[in-house]
């Protein structure tokens, strides 16, 4: 890809931008549609149109083609999404969890975790977090959203850590950065300028060895849940550090290489031995 | 000729907004824009497969009036067409969009309101491409007003539009069709095309067709025609939201 294509609603996606392989049907991603040319004119008969403004995004691997639109646009739910909830209360049947605070609360089944059965189940307190899965999102108005740790199908905790987060805290960031965390943390760390351009996790897990590492889970909702309990004395810091780092390169879009600058000077700040 | 200036997402918490400034009529619009919503009542039953557009315009200083429900109207009408109100997890929701007239001249009870429409249907379109609205299309609108001697002028001042003899709002897509004509005042129809042509002038520029059949767009008298301005507004804040992807590539 030389150079960006940014399109309009209505404009034409030129036919050399898409991928060439032939051999799979060519999947329209969010953004886009298929429009049939009136039979005036002669070779190719759709066209491909886009509905929202911004980048086209091809995958040849898939033969898919879509729009990056806004990334930093209010959470609404799909189906897979992994989320980071705040349990509100709970029901006989569901935990009644936020996971954005201006969509109606969305339910998880008590026994939707991992070896849960009647008589043993997590006891949920108000306030506790879960990192989960979209399970369903209903249809029309006043849908109930519903929330799974488990894969249905394997009774596991499919990706693992799925499930109650115990200790560590939860730090707020963009909706675009926590899509942009997801990709560079699910794939693996072998590029040298980080996946989706950040390297702040590389740089911090590397500087933070010596304290004993720490976990991360990121929600599509723009939370980021870190804990460092193996840190002992310096877990408190370390925690709070790699949150201000997060959130420092969210707010400011840091290129990889103030990240790595900031990642040394919050540590440093901090005074966490490295 | 200064172009008007425009940007996109100033507002954090809503789902798109943009600002529009237009220098020579002064009107200056902020404008937020929440896609889909939940509809209050049963106002969905009505449309069981379209999404519902809502509008309100605001003025800054005087008590909203007729006037503002007059041109809540007419942006309610052009957007509507534009809306894709069929799309995935659109339809039965609502489409909210909100101008508030934040600077300029304020508009008397009785003064026109066509001077400040191509301004707030700008600003309703960048706000709908800010909060990834599906649309069909996009358009860009202008105003012109003849005076008694037949001189056009392109987006007049206040003073201007209330000695012309007619105001004329013409707004085009960009394929090219007119997609609203709203005049005020006495004129013939001979005046109407030469108006009809100035604004298709300002709005996709003057188009020459090359020596290899390409349509360029030239800029004349008239500057950047306005679309261009609004490509350059989205592009401007596209290339912002992934310079972390684009430096990359």
């Amino acid at each position: 890809m030389s150079s960006p294509l940014v399109l309009l609603p209505g404009d034409e996606i030129p036919s050399e931008y898409l991928p060439s392989t032939n051999s799979a049907p060519l999947r329209l991603g969010p953004g886009l549609r298929l429009l049939s040319q009136p039979p005036s004119s002669s070779a190719p008969s759709h066209v491909l149109t886009a509905t929202q403004a911004g980048i086209l995004s091809t995958d040849n691997k898939k033969n898919a083609v879509s729009i990056l639109s806004a990334p930093n646009r209010r959470y609404i739910p799909t189906v897979n999404d992994l989320v980071i909830a705040q349990v509100h209360h709970s029901s006989p049947d569901y935990f009644h969890c936020m996971v954005t605070p201006q969509a109606p609360h969305v339910v998880l089944g008590q026994l939707a975790f991992e070896g849960a059965t009647k008589k043993t189940r997590p006891m949920l307190k108000q306030g506790d977090l879960v990192y989960a899965r979209v399970l369903s999102v209903g249809l029309g108005a006043g849908a109930e959203v519903e929330l799974t740790c488990v894969n249905p199908a394997t009774g596991k905790a499919e990706p693992g850590g799925l499930g109650h987060l115990t200790g560590g805290m939860v730090f707020d960031i963009s909706n675009g950065m926590a899509a942009r965390l997801m990709r560079a943390s699910s794939s693996s760390a072998d590029q040298q300028d980080g996946v989706a351009g950040l390297v702040v996790l590389d740089e911090l897990g590397k500087k933070l060895e010596k304290v004993g590492g720490f976990e991360i889970a990121v929600g599509r909702n723009g939370k980021v849940w870190v804990d460092c309990s193996n840190g002992g004395d310096a877990a408190v810091k370390a925690t709070v550090a790699i949150g201000r780092c997060l959130t420092t390169v969210d707010q400011h879009d840091l290129s990889p290489a103030d990240q790595k600058k900031l990642v040394s000077r919050i540590l440093r700040e901090m005074k966490i031995e490295v | 000729m200064v172009g008007p200036t425009a940007s996109l997402t100033p507002l954090a918490r809503a789902d798109g907004s943009a600002s529009y400034h237009c220098p020579s009529t002064g009107s200056n619009i902020l404008g937020s824009v929440n896609a889909p919503v939940e509809l209050p009542g049963r106002r969905d039953a009505l449309k069981p497969e379209d999404a519902t557009v809502e509008v309100f315009v605001k003025t800054g200083t005087a008590p909203a009036s007729v006037g503002e429900r007059y041109v809540e109207g007419i942006i309610r009408g052009v957007v509507g067409r534009l809306i894709l109100g069929r799309e995935r997890g659109y339809a039965r929701r609502g489409v909210v969009i909100t101008l508030a007239i934040v600077g300029g001249e304020s508009v008397g009870r009785a003064d026109s309101h066509l001077t400040l429409l191509p301004a707030l249907l700008h600003t309703a379109l960048l706000a709908l491409l800010s909060a990834s609205v599906p649309l069909s299309m996009t358009f860009s609108a202008t105003v012109l007003s003849v005076d008694a001697s037949g001189k056009i002028t392109r987006e007049p001042s206040a003073e201007v539009a209330a000695a012309a003899k007619s105001i004329h709002v013409l707004a085009f897509t960009s394929k090219g069709h007119l997609l609203l004509n709203e005049s005020e005042g006495a004129f013939d129809f001979d005046t109407w095309e030469k108006v009809r042509q100035r604004a298709s002038a300002i709005c996709h520029g003057t188009s020459t067709v090359g020596a290899d059949g390409d349509i360029a767009m030239v800029e004349d008298a008239d500057g950047q025609p306005l679309e261009g301005t609004i490509r350059e507004t989205v592009e401007d804040q596209v290339h912002r939201d992934y310079a972390w992807k684009i430096d990359a590539a």
